[in-house]
């Protein structure tokens, strides 16, 4: 690394800025106005109600199980995609994995591999209802990176109790920042050619989505 | 079908954005103005932008609250960037990724091709960014032997048909869908290629799945740097820049200095105020965040390449510096009527419309580009969409006067009609004596160019050029304070 860069570019800065220590900078950013809305109007049932909206509204894939027939509802799923093989984070729910169909955990499969398999199915970390975004940390059952965007098709099960309703709520259930974050709102899409919103072209096409009732 | 490889040589573009040889801005927008079929593909897309961010801002009850916070966040970084971007370095480092700083685009230049020949790579995939634009990457990672394969779609239909970017954030948005069934016909070898926009998607999802799998170092720009946790942000449609943020075993992301924000938790802002302002959508389809390298998951080797190449001297300016707030949403470009008749390449920047025509004469020190701060008619529009409530009417006047300031400082300006008018008009109008005088004598020479109507209609030499398209009013035979003391006169 160019330390004199380094060095310069700062000086330069520091030059150009009247020196503030850091305590005055961390006051100063404690008295930003966050006047935006950052409280919850929608109870619970609003929100998924709203989650489902949006998400239909990108062309998402919708439906809602509960712990009793979330297996049923996933096997329907997966039955209706036409795939046969599919990719699984290693902490997927052992009962997920529906017999009748290859499962390939991935404790470190090939991209090749990867963009081989007809699906993938994980959970989340978090649905903002408002936005119509789903949110991964990418743990141990929501899978690498790469789990959720080889393969074509991705079905992801969002709990009830980890709606939220807007962003800054998101925000404050997860102050500490996770090392990796994926905010998906939609499947993947452009609208480079004309303005012609085209859905599906690098990421997966086709995004399905369960909310599990975990919550009465 | 031809391979990638083959089709990564590319010609260059024929409209060369370098501030440094454009024309100014009034020669350069002139063959646009006459392009009809081009401004119709502006004029659409942006009609369809516009109105679609007009309806999910009024949906938004709390629009202008995030506006004024997005506003405050981002002054408060330039004001303290030092420490924010120092913390940026000891997080971004502790994560694992390796910083660089690079003081213009020649250092950057040099440390991306450094890396590049470490990992003994000669191709390369690109997230569309604006960063790695403004210093010209990819022409010199061509010269030295490297193919730079853009990966957004926009990118990928400018590069294969040797066109410039028009707009940020939809850079090849003056091209309509049967140019990019021609250039991807003809450059993907597909003669049967449809002009369905499903069908050129489609196209380009085939043709760039094989370089995400096997290219080894991908370049990407950043949305934002996170200060508390060295994380970067990058904000995107397709899933062309998840694939590079994910499949390489190198990943360089090169950005500005100005890109660092101070806590994840701002992104509750930034997030919220970008994606409605850029793509008119509540939030764009894909966005990622990290921090460094994570063994298992992603590139292992991770590079920052800070940029300034002229940052830092704009903080020194107290009207200026607020152009350092931009987050490069384009919406001022989009509000702008300027731009609406013009596009973008008549700016010869990579950035064009209002943001351009101030931030561009600032990058070139205004040696260059001094036409930009007069590309507006200065009706505010661009004001007041922008997320961060940059004063771009503010700055383009305060650019206007230091570009006049040094414009009549030049010997060869002194005889300049302008500016020898202007110090003609201020020594006469410095006395009464002189101004009576010269009311006068312009009466008696009106006089003569005057027709019996009262009016002017035919000006020699220099006057033609207004005589030419408009009549002159005659000057009439009363001045307003002879009338005035006259009036008074006859009062008494």
């Amino acid at each position: 690394m160019n330390v004199a860069s380094r060095d310069r570019i700062l000086a330069g800065i520091r030059a150009a800025l009247p020196v503030r220590s850091v305590e005055r900078a961390s006051a100063d950013y404690q008295q930003i106005q966050r006047s935006y809305i950052r409280t919850v109007v929608r109870n619970s049932s609003e929100c998924t109600a709203l989650l489902v909206e949006r998400l239909r509204e990108y062309g998402a894939e919708v439906a809602e199980a509960t712990p009793s027939d979330i297996v049923s509802v996933l096997s329907a799923q997966l039955r209706a995609s036409g795939g046969s093989t599919f990719a699984a984070p290693p902490d997927l729910p052992l009962e997920w994995r529906v017999p009748g169909f290859e499962w390939l955990i991935d404790d470190g499969l090939s991209y090749e591999q990867l963009d081989k398999v007809d699906g993938v199915v994980t959970t989340a970390s978090c649905a903002v209802a408002d936005s119509g975004t789903i949110v991964l940390h990418h743990g141990s059952a929501e899978g690498r990176r790469a789990l959720t965007l080889l393969p074509d098709w991705h079905l992801c099960v969002v709990r009830a109790s980890q709606l939220v309703e807007t962003l800054p709520e998101y925000f404050s259930r997860f102050p500490h920042a996770p090392q990796l974050a994926t905010y998906i709102s939609g499947p993947s899409a452009t609208a480079d050619i004309e303005m012609t919103r085209i859905k599906g072209v690098h990421g997966p096409r086709f995004l399905h989505v369960i909310i599990l009732r975990d919550v009465s | 079908m031809k391979g990638p490889e083959s089709l990564a040589r590319n010609k260059p573009p024929r409209v060369q954005l370098d501030p440094r040889f454009a024309p100014p801005f009034p020669q350069a927008a002139l063959p646009v103005l006459r392009n009809t079929q081009l401004r119709k593909n502006v004029a659409h897309a942006i009609d369809v932008i516009q109105s679609k961010r007009a309806r999910l801002v009024e949906e938004k009850a709390d629009w202008e609250e995030l506006r004024a916070a997005a506003s405050d966040l981002r002054a408060h970084v330039l004001d303290n960037l030092g420490h924010y971007l120092e913390e940026f370095e000891s997080q971004c480092t502790a994560a694992g990724g390796h910083v660089h700083w690079a003081a213009d685009g020649t250092e950057a230049r040099r440390i991306v091709l450094e890396i590049i020949r470490q990992k003994n790579a000669n191709e390369v995939i690109k997230i569309k960014t604006m960063t790695s634009a403004e210093i010209q990457l990819n022409l010199f990672l061509e010269q030295a032997g490297i193919a730079a394969h853009e990966t957004d779609l926009a990118e990928i239909i400018l590069q294969l048909g040797g066109e410039a970017p028009s707009h940020i954030v939809v850079p090849a948005l003056h091209v309509n869908r049967s140019q990019v069934r021609d250039i991807f016909a003809q450059r993907m070898g597909l003669p049967d290629l449809s002009d369905d926009p499903q069908a050129l998607t489609a196209a380009a999802r085939t043709y760039l799945r094989k370089l995400f799998l096997t290219v080894p170092v991908a370049i990407s720009g950043a949305n934002h740097l996170i200060a508390e946790t060295g994380g970067v942000v990058i904000v995107e449609s397709e899933g062309n820049g998840r694939m590079c943020l994910t499949l390489p075993q190198t990943l360089i992301a090169i950005a500005g200095i100005e890109k660092v924000i101070p806590r994840f938790q701002d992104l509750e802002v930034l997030l919220q105020v970008l994606a409605r302002s850029a793509t008119g959508e509540r939030m764009n389809p894909y966005t990622s965040v990290w921090s460094g390298v994570k063994p298992g998951d992603g590139p292992q080797n991770f590079h920052v390449v800070l940029l300034d190449n002229g940052r830092s001297d704009m903080l020194r300016r107290p009207v200026e510096r607020q152009t350092l707030k931009c987050i490069r949403c384009a919406a001022c470009m989009n509000a702008c009527p300027v731009y609406r008749q013009t596009g973008g390449h008549a700016y010869g920047s990579v950035y064009p419309g209002p943001i351009g025509a101030i931030l561009t004469p600032q990058l070139q020190r205004l040696e260059h580009a001094q036409s930009l701060p007069y590309a507006s008619s200065l009706c505010g529009a661009c004001y007041e969409v922008c997320p961060v409530k940059i004063n771009i009417p503010e700055v383009l006047i305060e650019l206007r006067a230091q570009v006049t300031n040094r414009e009549r400082e030049e010997p060869r300006r002194f005889f300049d009609p302008l500016y020898l008018g202007l110090r003609i008009a201020s020594f006469i109008l410095a006395s009464p004596r002189r101004l009576r005088l010269a009311q006068r004598l312009g009466r008696i020479v009106a006089r003569l160019f005057a027709s019996r109507d009262g009016w002017i209609h035919v000006l020699p030499g220099y006057g033609a050029r207004w005589t030419r398209t408009r009549d002159l009013r005659g000057v009439p035979s009363q001045t307003f304070r002879e009338w005035w003391s006259t009036r008074n006169k006859g009062e008494q």
